[in-house]
């Protein structure tokens, strides 16, 4: 009968959360911080910690940062990778946490305001061109004034191409699928430089 | 899996296309349109040829890290927009850092799998479209520092005395092994600075991030964003920066259109204009005055067209 490893209970936990498989060195996390020392959001708000949030992940605890509001502040800057001794891509893991927490249903407040832009996008083959018309009036007349087209030029076979692949690769059925009333209340939350449980939910 | 991220200095550095590939950036075209023109008439001026196509789309990337949607969406466009470029035998030069970014991990996450590639090109061949993955994707910037010496023997109106302090943005450094300099504190800019005549100035903050990049400007804008800022600003007032270049329309979004938001929220008074660094360079390269866009910008620049000697009746026109 083989012997039992250190690491058999917890061995790939993390594809839970990995699921792209885009974090291949996860394991080999030291644990050293640095991320933590670069990390400007934990300088702002302590309990935003990317040492504990692997430390986590890597165990199987994933549920008490899917249920975080802390999750949804990291600015992806990749600070963390760049000083990483072990070149882990926590962006990579971030952006896969916050699809996990999305698919529970937490954090939806901070996807909405995207869904709407990516509606938009869909149609116009762009991201961030203003909804409205006098926003587009605008632009309009600052590129013409330098002696640009007024509006960049995409053709109308990119846009339909572009629709078609949100289509294609299931990502307007994804944008269709979540909906307001599937949003749970987040239940940890920044208090005294921890992640605490909020008051009053006795669990 | 980190050693073919490492792109040799050889590759970085190849000889100066007489041709190229210019990636639209919806922020850049939108937002910011004087960075698009800078950047075409600086080629202008160096004799090299930008290719646009309009059947290029936006990279998608902004909306697969705000989490609007999964990376199989974005994988697709980026095969599709880089099978394009593909076909006409030329290579990507960005002028977005989100742009750079985004597709340069993608197309590195396609050419390392073979079955997100085959994913790909599976959805894209649908349209008629197939990614070999040979394009190479670079950033105008490189573009810029590569032909450091033709662009100083066509200055014709330096930049003397101006201080001005570089932002880096955090999509072009975080691929630490793919650039031309070092990731963790990249300097070529200020090299570029002082070929215009300007004055480089190093300011404590000059790493920090601008914040906006995955849409955190939109959902965390009291809580982290302003404070974040606040930081940066205040360091480079005290430096003395007259001027800060980005690399990034979005970059550019955050540092301009959220200055006078932290004057009113925190009682500051920050009046520092912030461009691209294209458009400082088309500056000193005398592009006139009114293809560069600057009334798109929230903080104005009349300060600093006043001190290189540009008078008052062409800086709004």
């Amino acid at each position: 009968m083989p012997r039992e490893k250190e690491n058999d209970l917890t061995e790939d936990l993390y594809s839970q959360v990995d699921g792209y498989k885009l974090v291949p060195n996860l394991e080999t996390c030291l644990q050293c911080g640095k991320c933590v020392g670069v990390c400007p959001v934990a300088n702002l708000s302590p309990s935003y910690n990317p040492r504990t949030v692997i430390n986590d992940i890597l165990r199987g605890r994933q549920d008490r940062w899917l249920k975080s509001e802390e999750i949804w502040r990291c600015f992806w800057c990749a600070n963390c990778y760049t000083m990483c001794p072990m070149d882990i891509p926590y962006p990579m893991l971030m952006m896969q946490i916050r699809y996990r927490a999305i698919e529970k249903g937490y954090g939806l407040k901070y996807f909405f305001p995207f869904k709407r832009f990516a509606l938009r996008a869909m149609d116009d083959g762009l991201t961030f061109a203003p909804a409205s018309p006098k926003g587009r009036e605008r632009i309009g007349r600052i590129r013409q004034e330098i002696g640009l087209s007024p509006w960049p030029e995409i053709s109308q076979k990119a846009r339909n191409e572009y629709k078609a692949l949100f289509e294609m690769t299931g990502a307007a059925d994804f944008l269709a699928s979540i909906t307001e009333d599937k949003e749970k209340p987040v239940q940890f939350s920044y208090m005294e430089g921890k992640i605490t449980r909020a008051r009053g939910k006795g669990n | 899996m980190q050693e073919a991220r490492v792109i040799k200095p050889e590759e970085r550095l190849p000889d100066i296309p007489g041709r190229l590939f210019l990636f639209r950036s919806c922020t850049g075209s939108i937002e910011y349109p004087g960075t698009e023109s800078a950047i075409k008439e600086i080629l202008k001026l160096l004799g090299i040829d930008a290719v646009m196509d309009p059947d290029q789309t936006c990279c998608s990337g902004y909306l697969l890290t705000c989490s609007a949607h999964k990376p199989e969406l974005s994988l697709a466009v980026t095969a599709r927009n880089l099978a394009i470029v593909e076909k006409q035998e030329l290579d990507v030069y960005t002028f977005c850092n989100g742009c750079f970014g985004y597709i340069s991990e993608l197309a590195h996450i396609l050419r390392q799998n073979p079955a997100y590639m085959d994913m790909a090109n599976g959805i894209v061949g649908k349209l008629g479209y197939r990614f070999e993955g040979k394009t190479k994707i670079f950033h105008v910037q490189e573009l810029w520092y590569r032909m450091k010496d033709a662009i100083a023997g066509k200055v014709v109106r330096p930049l003397a005395g101006l201080k001005v302090a570089a932002h880096n943005g955090c999509h072009y450094v975080a691929r630490q092994y793919g650039i031309l300099d070092d990731g963790g504190y990249p300097t070529f800019h200020e090299e570029l600075f002082e070929i215009l005549g300007a004055e480089p100035v190093f300011y404590k903050e000059r790493q920090l991030c601008c914040g906006y990049a995955v849409g955190r400007g939109f959902t965390h804008k009291e809580e982290m964003v302003q404070p974040h800022l606040l930081k940066k600003f205040k360091s480079a007032e005290q430096a003395g920066v007259e001027l800060i270049t980005t690399v990034c329309p979005g970059c550019n979004v955050a540092l301009d259109r959220e200055q006078p938001n932290i004057n009113m929220r925190y009682g500051e008074n920050f009046k520092i204009p912030v461009i691209d660094l294209s458009q400082l360079i088309a500056l000193a390269l005398g592009v006139p005055v009114h293809k560069l866009g600057f009334p798109a910008n929230t903080t104005p620049l009349n300060s600093v067209l006043e001190k290189i000697g540009i008078g008052k009746e062409t800086a709004d026109g």
